[in-house]
C-alpha cells in the first residue's frame, strides 16, 4: 500500500472538447508543467457528463474526478453547461450528504485560452486529493 | 353525504355514462389498516371504493399501465396528483384521457403510525383535479423528530455519514421494489438492468448499492413527490425518504422548484437559469 508521502493520486478528468480540452492543449503547447496525475477523457460537452460517469470512475479506482467545461455563456451548444450545472449542483450536494469528502470531485470552468489556469487547476486538484488520501469509499472491492 | 359515498356515487356515474373505462381508487382497508388498490370497470365494482386514504401505493403508477385503454378516472391525493403532474409534464399521460377525482389526504397509517413520508407531508391536497371529493384538509405539523434526525445527520462528519449510510445501504438486496412502485421511475430500460454495456454490478456489493441509491435519487431530483411509496415497498425497510428529502430540499432551495405542484413550471433539471448559483464550481 502506498504511504501518504509517496501517494500519487489517479484523477480522471472529463474535459469538454471545445473549451477545457483546448485549454489543456494550450497548457501543453505552452510547455507548462503540472502533475502527471490526470487521465483525460474528452467529452463533447460538460452536458454529456452523466453523474454516473463520475461515480463509475470512483468505483473503478480513481482517487479524484475533475469535470470541466466552458464558462457559462460560452457553450458551443449554447446551453449544455447551464443544464449540466444544475445536475452537478444536485450531485455535489448529494455526494457531500453521503459523506464523500469535499474535494474528491471538482467542477470547474476552463476556457480554450486558459492554459495557465488549467495547469494551476490540475496542480491544486492533485494537492487536494493527495491530502485526502486514496479513495476508499466508493471504490469497488471485489470479494 | 360522506366522502366515501360521494366518491362511489361519482365513480358509478362516470362508469354508467361511459365517460371513463375504469376508476382507479382505494378499496376498504384490510386488517393491516392499509387499503388495497381497486380497479373498478363496472358501476357494481365501484361500490367497494372508499375514501380512506391509507393506501400504500401511489396511484399514478397504474395510470402508466392502462394509458392505452382510453379515458380513466383516478382518485388522487396530494402526491398522486403531483406525480400525475410530473407525468403530464413529461408527456407520459394525456390530460384528456384523465378524470382526476381529487381528495384531501390524512396520511397513510402503517403499523399504527403515520408513514414517514406522510409525517412531514407538505401537500395533502391534490394540486390538479377535475373535481374535489369532500373538503381540502389542512397540512399536518411536520414531525419534529424526523426534522431533528435530519439535522443531526447533516451535522455529522463526512466519515460518520458515510459509515451510517453504508450500514444502512449494505442491507439493500437490490430487489428494485422501490423503483417498481415509483410512478415517476418509468424508463423502459433502467440503468441497473442495462447489459450492453452492463453499467452496474449484479451482485450484492456496497459500492454498487451506494451508486444505485445515489443515481436513483439523482434521477428523481425535481421529480420525486415524496409520496413514500418506495419506502413502504422496501422489504428490508431502507430509509429511502432520507435521500428523497435531501434531494427535494436541494432542488427547492437552489432552483425554487417543488416537484409536481405547478403544471406550467418545467421539471427542475430539464431547465436552467443563466444565473443559477454556482459557488461549488471553480
Ligand atoms: S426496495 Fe429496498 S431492498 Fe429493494 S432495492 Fe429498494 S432499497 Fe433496496
Ligand atoms: S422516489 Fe419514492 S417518494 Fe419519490 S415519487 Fe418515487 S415512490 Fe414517491
Amino acid at each position: 500500500m502506498p504511504d501518504a508521502e509517496n501517494f500519487e493520486p489517479k484523477i480522471v478528468a472529463f474535459l469538454c472538447n471545445w473549451c477545457s480540452y483546448a485549454g489543456a492543449d494550450l497548457a501543453g503547447i505552452s510547455r507548462l508543467h503540472y502533475p502527471p496525475s490526470i487521465r483525460v477523457i474528452r467529452v463533447p460537452c460538460s452536458g454529456r457528463v452523466d453523474p454516473f460517469f463520475i461515480l463509475q470512475a470512483l468505483q473503478q479506482g480513481a482517487d479524484g474526478v475533475l469535470v470541466s467545461g466552458c464558462h457559462p455563456g460560452d457553450c458551443h451548444y449554447l446551453t449544455g453547461n447551464f443544464v449540466a450545472r444544475r445536475r452537478f449542483a444536485v450531485l455535489n450536494d448529494l455526494l457531500q450528504f453521503c459523506g464523500i469528502e469535499p474535494g474528491r470531485v471538482t467542477f470547474a470552468w476552463v476556457s480554450a485560452s486558459e492554459g495557465e489556469r488549467f495547469a494551476k487547476l490540475v496542480t491544486e486538484v492533485t494537492e487536494k486529493v493527495k491530502k485526502l488520501g486514496p479513495n476508499r469509499k466508493l471504490k469497488k472491492e471485489l470479494p | 353525504m360522506d366522502r366515501s359515498e360521494k366518491l362511489r356515487q361519482r365513480a358509478r356515474e362516470l362508469l354508467e355514462k361511459k365517460e371513463v373505462v375504469m376508476v382507479i381508487g382505494f378499496g376498504p382497508p384490510s386488517d393491516s389498516g392499509i387499503s388495497p388498490v381497486l380497479f373498478a370497470t363496472t358501476p357494481e365494482e365501484a361500490e367497494n371504493l372508499t375514501a380512506s386514504t391509507s393506501c400504500a401505493q401511489n396511484l399514478a403508477n397504474y395510470l402508466l399501465k392502462v394509458r392505452d385503454r382510453g379515458r380513466v378516472a383516478v382518485v388522487a391525493r396530494g402526491c398522486d396528483a403531483r406525480s400525475i403532474t410530473v407525468l403530464l409534464q413529461e408527456n407520459q399521460l394525456k390530460r384528456e384521457n384523465l378524470h382526476i377525482l381529487g381528495i384531501g389526504c390524512e396520511g397513510v397509517i402503517e403499523n399504527g403510525r403515520k408513514s414517514t413520508a406522510c409525517a412531514v407531508c407538505r401537500h395533502p391536497n391534490p394540486t390538479i383535479y377535475d373535481e374535489l371529493i369532500g373538503e381540502p384538509v389542512p397540512a399536518p405539523e411536520p414531525d419534529p423528530e424526523i426534522l431533528k434526525a435530519d439535522q443531526e445527520f447533516e451535522q455529522l462528519s463526512p466519515d460518520e455519514r458515510w459509515e451510517r449510510l453504508s450500514a444502512e445501504l449494505d442491507r439493500c438486496i437490490r430487489c428494485y421494489a422501490c423503483r417498481q412502485v415509483c410512478p415517476n421511475c418509468y424508463c423502459p430500460v433502467c440503468f441497473v438492468d442495462a447489459s450492453m454495456p452492463q453499467l452496474l454490478g449484479r451482485t450484492h456489493n456496497l459500492s454498487d448499492n451506494m451508486v444505485y441509491h445515489i443515481i436513483r435519487a439523482l434521477h428523481m431530483a425535481g421529480r420525486c413527490v415524496e409520496c413514500g411509496a418506495c419506502h413502504r415497498a422496501c422489504p428490508v425497510g431502507i430509509d429511502l425518504m432520507r435521500f428523497n428529502r435531501r434531494v427535494a430540499k436541494t432542488v427547492r432551495e437552489r432552483f425554487g422548484c417543488d416537484a409536481g405542484t405547478d403544471l406550467n413550471q418545467a421539471p427542475a433539471l430539464t431547465g436552467f437559469k443563466p444565473d443559477d448559483p454556482q459557488e461549488f464550481i471553480q
